[in-house]
């Protein structure tokens, strides 16, 4: 290799390129984290108002982060960084443009101040974020929406009816809130129709089927919607399956409680707020609750009958674990089916084979069963989907029920 | 002396040893200088061939520094806490100033620095400089990959996302299939049974001090070894086609003795490389420019990259909903895709892919990379060239071993799908249901 002169330039040219290149990229973070977007909205605005005269109202636009920081309910809410007139301190001039309009001054403000609260707890979406559509939760990897009208048209809903699920996760143990009116509905229907005899709530309830306790938190990923139709969400799936159990489900031994569109987006919202939500004792709404109607509750049903054949014994199994006694005591009176005892007596039995195989077929057959249902809710009873063995293990169980007199129409639950 | 005058002489007071005026100055400045006396005062002008080296260690140093600078600073606003992981790193991203280009180009520079480690091994392979006194130095790379593996590792998880929760379930899991200290070794690693507070803990301190301490410590030796060892490969005598080394005369100066210094030769490596004063350089400032030039190629590559794309941030971990496909890091593909490719169910038997395919394969490689050097027979004189004939067959060994590699790497990355089904790049996945 040749001598060099010592002091050669070495990769002179290379080295001014990057160092060129080195300092642009840098010039351009710093244009990056210095003009975010909450910046642009905040300048518009104060042009906005220096150009209607309002020169105080613009010097009071801050240029900066702004956020409710709420320890208590474990999160942070930066919507007020481009919503920064949320609360009228800035402005109250009238015909703003949306983005910069104070929050309307509902009935309900004055106990929901926005230090304690913020705006996502009611509202939804990703407190946390700086930018527009991050902050609206309209990312991947979110799963709190911003609840929009146009997101509660995919529904059916308007934007109030949707925003009831954030309302309820607070004040679930309400009979009823005003201002929730889908939501009181669905309670009323939801003691009405007696779903507790089979779904677990709360410590209580059924043990037929799942529990209720927190099913707003029940992860989509879980359930099947093969026979779902529209948006593969758990909001729809929830309503599609209020309005007809069997065909979510193929074998589920729900009732089909034959409810209207308005009531099936009412439950499924009822059902969306029931998440868990820990939060500090000074946040937790006094229950607005009517004297205590007492429920039929399975768990305080005594057990069935015990058996005294091989057979019969069998039969009580299937009694138990199908979840017969979820809606028919022996003896007792009604709950939600008939009561069960001396029934070997009132009815034969390839009657009773007919009925457990499918009711439905049954009551199709004999006009006077459908008049008969209207004392259980007009409710007949789903299709346990019942195989040969079980239905002869049930009737020879059945028979061993002491016999007694017919119930009477007129017979109430304990 | 005008003020003018006297600032000039500040100004070179401070800052001679990087710009020497004088061959003298060049030789001096190395042992005056407390960062420069790292290199020695002369490099062989054929170390900074570019197509020899590609500069790959260097860059990996690089690498190493932005990820320790840019890790500090995200260690003043990340919180090892399973409540507070998550959010804290929502912050960083949003609020704290350029937090979002602390967090992008400290992942950048996770994912290059293993992947020019990986390219830094092969081409040390590639060129044989790995044999004869140089194997000591293999042997501590080999270590400094496995522990740069590890602190990408330790690192994936401190987000505390679904991508982090279950990456390391993957990654653990095929840790358990090591015959006889496997559970074991789960259960070390994670702090317990399952992967929660501890494990969090356990890995934040790894990947913050523990790791990057054994790495700057075995880097300093990797450094100070390659001197030892002559410098780099491509100027050994041998491979420059010179038979004898040039025997340096001794030349009056000093030398360093335990206690002080003495009058009397200097220190000369004899075994040195044909230096003359043609095919040496004075490092400073050569070298530095050269260094220099690397780091703001690196720098300004991960600041690019971390502007075109983000670091991702998925759902908050959530151990009882496993994302589906559960997906190891990129750099742990290859053995994911193995562990499956191996794990065999006939019957009622299953075959364990873990094992096969997660220790027994990778343990494999990775015993035969340590132990090659010692196994290697092609002569001398072609360590520090690049494909020689007399390499040709371990070279090619290598290349196949590398390339089935990458091929298992984007087959997961890009073809797999859910329940591990495979999909072409542009075929869409179910679509995943969600709340709303």
């Amino acid at each position: 290799m040749s001598a060099r002169r010592f002091t050669w330039n070495r990769d002179f040219w290379p080295l001014l390129i990057a160092s060129t290149a080195s300092f642009v990229v840098v010039m351009i973070v710093a244009y990056h984290e210095y003009t975010p977007e909450w910046r642009h909205y905040t300048l518009a605005f104060r042009s906005y108002l220096t150009g209607r005269g309002a020169y105080d109202a613009a010097a009071a636009v801050p240029d900066n982060v702004q956020q409710i920081w709420l320890p208590e309910l474990d999160r942070v809410d930066r919507c007020i960084s481009c919503h920064v007139n949320y609360d009228g301190s800035i402005s109250t001039l009238p015909d703003l443009p949306p983005l910069y309009r104070p929050h309307p001054d509902l009935p309900y403000m004055a106990k929901h101040p926005f230090p304690s609260f913020g705006c996502t707890a009611c509202h939804g979406g990703q407190g946390y974020a700086l930018d527009a559509a991050g902050a609206h939760g309209l990312v991947e990897h979110w799963d709190d929406p911003l609840l929009t009208t146009k997101l509660a048209g995919e529904y059916g809903l308007t934007r109030a009816q949707l925003m009831e699920i954030k309302c309820n996760t607070c004040h679930r143990s309400d009979d009823s809130t005003p201002g929730t009116d889908s939501i009181n509905m669905a309670k009323e229907i939801f003691e009405r129709k007696h779903c507790t005899s089979c779904h677990g709530l709360q410590g209580g309830g059924g043990l037929a089927a799942s529990d209720l306790t927190y099913d707003g938190d029940l992860d989509p990923e879980y359930l099947d919607f093969s026979n779902v139709e529209g948006p593969k969400t758990t909001l729809n799936w929830q309503v599609q399956h209020f309005k007809s159990p069997q065909q979510v489900i193929k074998r589920s031994g729900m009732p089909n409680y034959k409810l209207n569109d308005e009531q099936a987006r009412g439950m499924a919202l009822l059902m969306l707020s029931w998440t868990r939500i820990s939060f500090p004792p000074q946040y937790v709404p006094a229950a607005r609750r009517r004297p205590a109607v007492v429920q039929p509750v399975v768990r305080e049903v005594p057990y069935p009958p015990n058996a005294t054949t091989p057979l019969g014994q069998q039969g009580r199994y299937v009694f138990t674990n199908r979840g017969c006694n979820s809606c028919h005591r022996v003896g007792g009176g009604k709950l939600i089916g008939p009561d069960l005892e001396g029934v070997t007596h009132r009815r034969n039995d390839r009657w009773l084979q007919s009925w457990l195989k499918d009711p439905a077929a049954v009551v199709a057959k004999d006009p006077e069963l459908q008049t008969w249902s209207h004392e259980f809710g007009d409710i007949i009873m789903p299709n346990q989907n019942l195989d040969d063995k079980e239905i002869d293990a049930l009737i020879a169980y059945m028979k061993e029920f002491p016999e007694s007199a017919p119930p009477t129409p007129a017979a109430a639950p304990q | 002396m005008t003020m003018r005058a006297r600032l000039i002489r500040l100004w070179r007071w401070v800052t001679w040893t990087w710009s020497p005026a004088s061959e003298r100055e060049a030789s001096t400045a190395i042992v005056e200088n407390l960062w420069l006396h790292w290199f020695p005062a002369k490099v062989a002008e054929a170390s900074f061939s570019w197509s020899y080296s590609l500069w790959l260690g260097a860059i990996s140093a690089f690498l190493f520094l932005i990820l320790t600078v840019t890790g500090v600073l995200l260690m003043f606003f990340y919180v090892p806490s399973t409540q507070q992981a998550y959010w804290s790193i929502k912050d960083i991203h949003y609020v704290v100033g350029f937090g979002w280009l602390l967090r992008n180009q400290h992942r950048w520079a996770a994912h290059l620095m293993v992947l020019v480690v990986f390219l830094h091994m092969l081409r040390v392979f590639f060129t044989g400089a790995y044999r004869a006194q140089r194997s000591a130095n293999w042997l501590v790379g080999v270590i400094l990959l496995l522990l740069t593996l590890f602190l990408s590792f330790t690192g994936y998880l401190l987000p505390w996302d679904q991508l982090a929760f279950w990456a390391v379930t993957v990654g653990t899991n095929i840790a358990k299939e090591a015959p006889l200290v496997g559970a074991a070794l789960r259960f070390i690693l994670l702090g317990g049974t399952e992967i929660g507070q501890s494990t969090l803990v356990r890995f934040y301190v790894l990947h913050v001090f523990v790791l990057p301490a054994a790495v700057l410590a075995l880097f300093a030796y990797h450094m100070w070894r390659v001197r030892r060892d002559g410098g780099m490969a491509v100027t050994d005598p041998a491979s420059a086609g010179v038979d004898e080394p040039r025997e340096a005369s001794p030349v009056a100066g000093k030398t360093y003795s335990l206690f002080g210094v003495t009058p009397g030769t200097s220190l000369e490596t004899r075994a040195a490389g044909p230096f003359g004063d043609e095919a040496a350089t004075f490092s400073a400032p050569h070298l530095l420019r050269r260094l220099m030039l690397v780091f703001l190629a690196v720098f300004t590559l991960t600041i690019v990259l971390s502007l075109i794309s983000g670091a991702p941030l998925e759902e908050p971990a959530n151990a009882t909903l496993t994302p589906n496909p559960a997906k190891a890091p990129w750099y742990f593909l290859w053995l994911q895709e193995l562990v499956a490719i191996t794990t065999l169910r006939l019957g009622g038997l299953t075959l364990s892919g873990g094992l096969i395919g997660g220790i027994l394969v990778p343990g494999i490689l990775l015993a035969a990379g340590v132990a090659w050097p010692f196994l290697d027979r092609s002569p001398l004189r072609t360590v520090g060239r690049w494909f020689p004939r007399e390499r040709r067959l371990q070279n090619t060994v290598l290349c196949i071993i590398a390339f089935i590699m990458l091929v298992l790497v984007l087959i997961g990355m890009l073809m797999r799908g859910p329940y591990w089904q495979l999909y072409w790049p542009w075929q869409a996945w179910p679509e995943m249901p969600r709340r709303l």
